[in-house]
């Protein structure tokens, strides 16, 4: 990889990662559009009945384990650990993939 | 707008999955022709920038949050909507999996609403618009679209599934992510595309293709 193309991840990873540490402190708590959508018009206003009937329908036993972005045992700083957790993933994933997928062009210096 | 597990039975997720995976085969192709040295470190970079953006919930009026999706800022940088497709579809297996953030048995469904209908509707807002109205607003708007359009598409997925009434559910998911499209969605799409065209105006795709980039 050229300098170039190392510094356009270098400051794309900065700013992901500035976000990633700001946002369990900025970010709101109210549930989210569809979240309110299925408290008001499932749960009648309530958010335990809603979670009630929606689990009683879900048939999928699979538990995520960071599930909320939070770390058991852990509060905020749990939730900065796991996002950032998951920026660092994403980079990784993202440079990968795209990587495996590029064009191949023989010849160019660029070539790995 | 994350549709978690339990929302959508399974005969209509599996259905919802099979037309995600179509796309998702599709923005393959795309990325196998498309994908060169130069868009590598951008698609890894907004992969990371849109995971880290989409935990920063944006508070809006009715006690209620929302956060942007990303997909049309990806299409728009890369050029094309299966950018924001593939992209989208890479933060929703690692949000699914990793953080119970959208479902898995209806990951189809949200790769559908918040990568292809999204990226697709607000990617080509702005490709009409960009003529007239220059890069910045374009992106505005076309960022606007596509939320609003993948906000909708949840409501009528949802009922279908009989979650919640179509009208009610289109209503005020029309609502909400109007205002996250504006605060959010539009504000950031266009601040990010403005200002890469300032300092590296070559890593815009899409403004190859217009004369007079605004």
């Amino acid at each position: 990889m050229n300098p170039q193309n190392r510094n356009i991840i270098i400051a794309g990873a900065a700013i992901a990662i500035f976000i990633a540490i700001l946002a369990p402190f900025l970010a709101s708590h109210n549930p989210d559009g569809l979240d309110k959508n299925i408290i008001t018009l499932v749960g009648d206003g309530s958010k335990e009945k809603a979670k009630e009937i929606i689990e009683e329908k879900n048939k999928v036993a699979y538990e995520a384990p960071l599930s909320g972005y939070s770390i058991q045992g852990m509060d905020k700083s749990g939730k900065v650990i796991a996002i950032l957790m998951g920026t660092v993933i994403m980079l990784v994933l993202g440079l990968g993939v795209s990587s495996l997928l590029k064009k191949k062009k023989w010849g160019t210096k660029g070539m790995n | 707008m994350h549709i978690g597990d339990g929302l959508i039975p399974l005969d209509q997720a599996a259905i919802y999955w099979i037309v995600a995976l179509f796309f998702i085969a599709l923005s393959l192709k795309w990325a196998r022709n498309e994908m060169d040295e130069a868009k590598v470190p951008i698609f890894a970079a907004l992969a990371a920038g849109i995971f880290a953006i989409q935990a920063m919930n944006i508070p809006i009026p009715w006690g209620t949050s929302g956060h942007m999706l990303g997909c049309v800022l990806a299409a728009i940088i890369l050029g094309s909507p299966f950018a924001g497709v593939l992209i989208i579809a890479l933060v929703l297996i690692v949000q699914g999996f990793l953080f119970a953030d959208g479902g898995i048995s209806v990951m189809g469904a949200n790769i559908l609403d918040m990568g292809v209908i999204a990226s697709f509707t607000g990617y080509y807002a702005f490709k009409m618009l960009k003529g007239s109205f220059g890069m910045t607003t374009a992106s505005f708007i076309g960022g606007w679209v596509g939320i609003v359009m993948g906000a909708e598409a949840v409501a009528i997925q949802m009922a279908i599934a009989g979650t919640f009434p179509l009208i009610q559910g289109m209503i005020w998911m029309g609502i909400y992510h109007a205002i996250i499209g504006i605060i959010g969605e539009g504000l950031i799409t266009s601040i990010v595309v403005k200002s890469v065209m300032k300092t590296r105006p070559d890593l815009v795709a899409s403004s190859s293709k217009v004369g007079v980039a605004a």
